[in-house]
């Protein structure tokens, strides 16, 4: 009975020592050095983020609409009867404007252009006081009638024609074309700041263009960048041609615009980058010309501003502002905007 | 009276053999595309092979096409026959072209002579106003093209008494239509001689 004991227990010790030998043991703790084809595990889906370094690295940039400066000249047509009687003069002055561009004035009579058929006048600068005395009008047009002056027992009537300009500048912003610009900046990483408009001034100068003013002023909130584009030209084209080998024609509206842009820091005034760039959007008809095809300018209006943008992101890429590439800091800025905004993601502020 | 009837049989036999061939019409057999045609010395279908596969071998090689990441675009040009017999200069063209396309190394945009059918089929896509958005072949995104082939093909030929001789040289040249520059160039001679 007793061996039978002694022999159960030498079983169960066995086996215990069996079990014990087929249980896995756990690793021994090995060096970095020493692991060799193990992945280390992916960080934490939602690392802590710090406020303060969301803030640091998540730039914002206001993009204010395209800026343009329009000039125009008006054709004015002065008649002028100047009456002495004694000591008093008195003028009456019948002014008839004609509105025309300045690029047309300038190419007209006044340089011997090719308009000088539609517009065949010398032009004079009214606002210039020399021209427009009535003793010293060298640059007066020589008109039909010539000056006229009547002298009677007690006064004096004389009657003076003159044509000339007067310059005529607008400034103004586009409202239609920033908008597919702001876009890419969003894909690109930065924080949109909605930029306050520009009022222009009685008798606006140059000064409508002084960026640093409106930072100053406060128009763009805390953004840390300006991104602002002025108007170089916007022109539409209407071409026809053949098409070779056919007898087809092709008809080309297009509709172009070029901007002038810089960015620029609004803690420093620095610019941080500066270019040229230009969208057309076009429209072909094949036959156009014969069907009398009218093409849609709003279609034309956004093609070209969406090509305006693809030229920014170009020419911001290539200055280093912006970058599309996946794991650059433009993307990682972006994700961390996102999760940042995003309610449904877990954050923990330190 | 039995030879007279022998007589007659024998005729009516020979008018319906002869009546028969007469029915039969012309032979005709399959031969082989490929294989050298000496009729004469005038340009034939050997000349249009050999010309075709020489040049084609030779095109292939050049750096322009050999040396490009992806497969060129090319486009047809004129090549002129400067010789004094008709010559259909395109299906020497067309040949080549087909060898290229088949190679794999080239890509082709259409010719000018085949650009009415190209904006013929555009304008009914594009302005017939029956085709889905989403599905046209929109007007503006043809691709030009980077090289185009163009060529001559002269020939000189000396006859007297006895013997015709006919020397063809068929020029082919490569041009970067960008740069204007001639990226690749090269000749086929053939001398062929009839003698009586």
């Amino acid at each position: 009975m007793r061996l039978n004991n002694i022999a159960i227990l030498l079983c169960a010790g066995v086996s215990l020592g069996l079990l014990s030998g087929c249980a896995s043991k756990a690793p021994l703790a090995k060096s970095d050095s020493e692991i060799v084809g193990q992945v280390p595990a992916d960080p934490p889906k939602n690392p802590l983020i710090k406020a303060e370094t969301l803030r640091a690295e998540s730039k914002s940039i206001a993009v204010t609409d395209i800026y343009f400066k329009k000039e125009g000249k008006n054709l004015t047509y002065i008649e002028e009867t100047r009456t002495t009687t004694g000591n008093t003069i008195s003028s009456v002055i019948t002014p008839k404007v004609v509105e025309v561009d300045a690029d047309k004035a300038n190419a007209s009579a006044l340089t011997g252009g090719p308009n000088s058929s539609a517009f065949p006048v010398k032009f004079t600068n009214l606002a210039d006081p020399k021209s427009t005395e009535p003793t010293a009008a060298p640059n007066a047009t020589s008109l039909p009638e010539p000056a006229s002056s009547s002298n009677a027992s007690t006064s004096d009537s004389a009657t003076q024609k003159k044509s000339g300009y007067q310059s005529n500048v607008e400034y103004g912003e586009l409202r239609y074309l920033a908008n597919p610009i702001r876009g890419l900046l969003i894909k690109s990483g930065y924080k949109l700041v909605q930029a306050k408009p520009s009022v222009t001034t009685p008798n606006q100068g140059d000064e409508y263009f002084d960026i640093v003013k409106r930072i100053k002023a406060g128009d763009f909130g805390d953004a840390n960048y300006v991104l602002y584009g002025v108007l170089t030209e916007i022109s539409v084209t209407d071409n026809v041609d053949e098409i070779p080998g056919t007898r087809s024609t092709s008809q080309q509206v297009a509709l172009e615009v070029t901007v002038d842009f810089n960015v620029v820091d609004t803690q420093t005034s620095q610019i941080v980058a500066s270019f040229i760039a230009s969208g057309d959007g076009k429209e072909v008809r094949i036959d156009g010309k014969d069907t009398g095809f009218k093409p849609s300018m709003a279609k034309l209006m956004k093609l070209a501003s969406l090509d305006l943008a693809e030229d920014v992101r170009k020419n911001l890429a290539s200055q280093n502002f912006i970058t599309n590439n996946p794991g650059s800091d433009g993307e990682r800025r972006n994700m961390k905007r996102r999760l940042n905004d995003d309610p449904a993601t877990l954050k923990v502020y330190r | 009276m039995i030879m007279k009837l022998k007589t007659i049989h024998l005729s009516t036999l020979l008018m319906s053999v002869a009546m028969l061939a007469a029915c039969s019409g012309p032979q005709v057999r399959y031969g082989d595309a490929k294989s050298v045609e000496t009729v004469n010395a005038n340009y034939g279908s050997t000349d249009l092979q050999m010309i075709a596969e020489a040049m084609t071998r030779s095109l292939l090689q050049s750096k322009a096409i050999s040396g490009s990441k992806d497969a060129p675009i090319v486009t047809l040009a004129d090549v002129k026959n400067k010789t004094s017999e008709y010559i259909d200069t395109r299906v020497i063209t067309d040949k080549i072209r087909t060898q290229l396309t088949k190679s794999g190394q080239v890509r082709f945009a259409v010719s000018v002579t085949e650009m009415q059918n190209q904006t013929d089929e555009l304008k009914r896509q594009n302005q017939s106003g029956l085709y889905k958005g989403s599905t046209i072949a929109k007007t503006g995104n043809m691709q030009g093209a980077q090289f185009r082939i163009e060529g001559s093909i002269a020939s000189i030929i000396k006859t007297n008494k006895d013997v015709k001789d006919v020397y063809y040289v068929f020029n082919l040249n490569l041009i970067n239509n960008e740069s204007g520059l001639i990226e690749w160039a090269d000749e086929k001679e053939i001398r062929k001689t009839a003698t009586r």
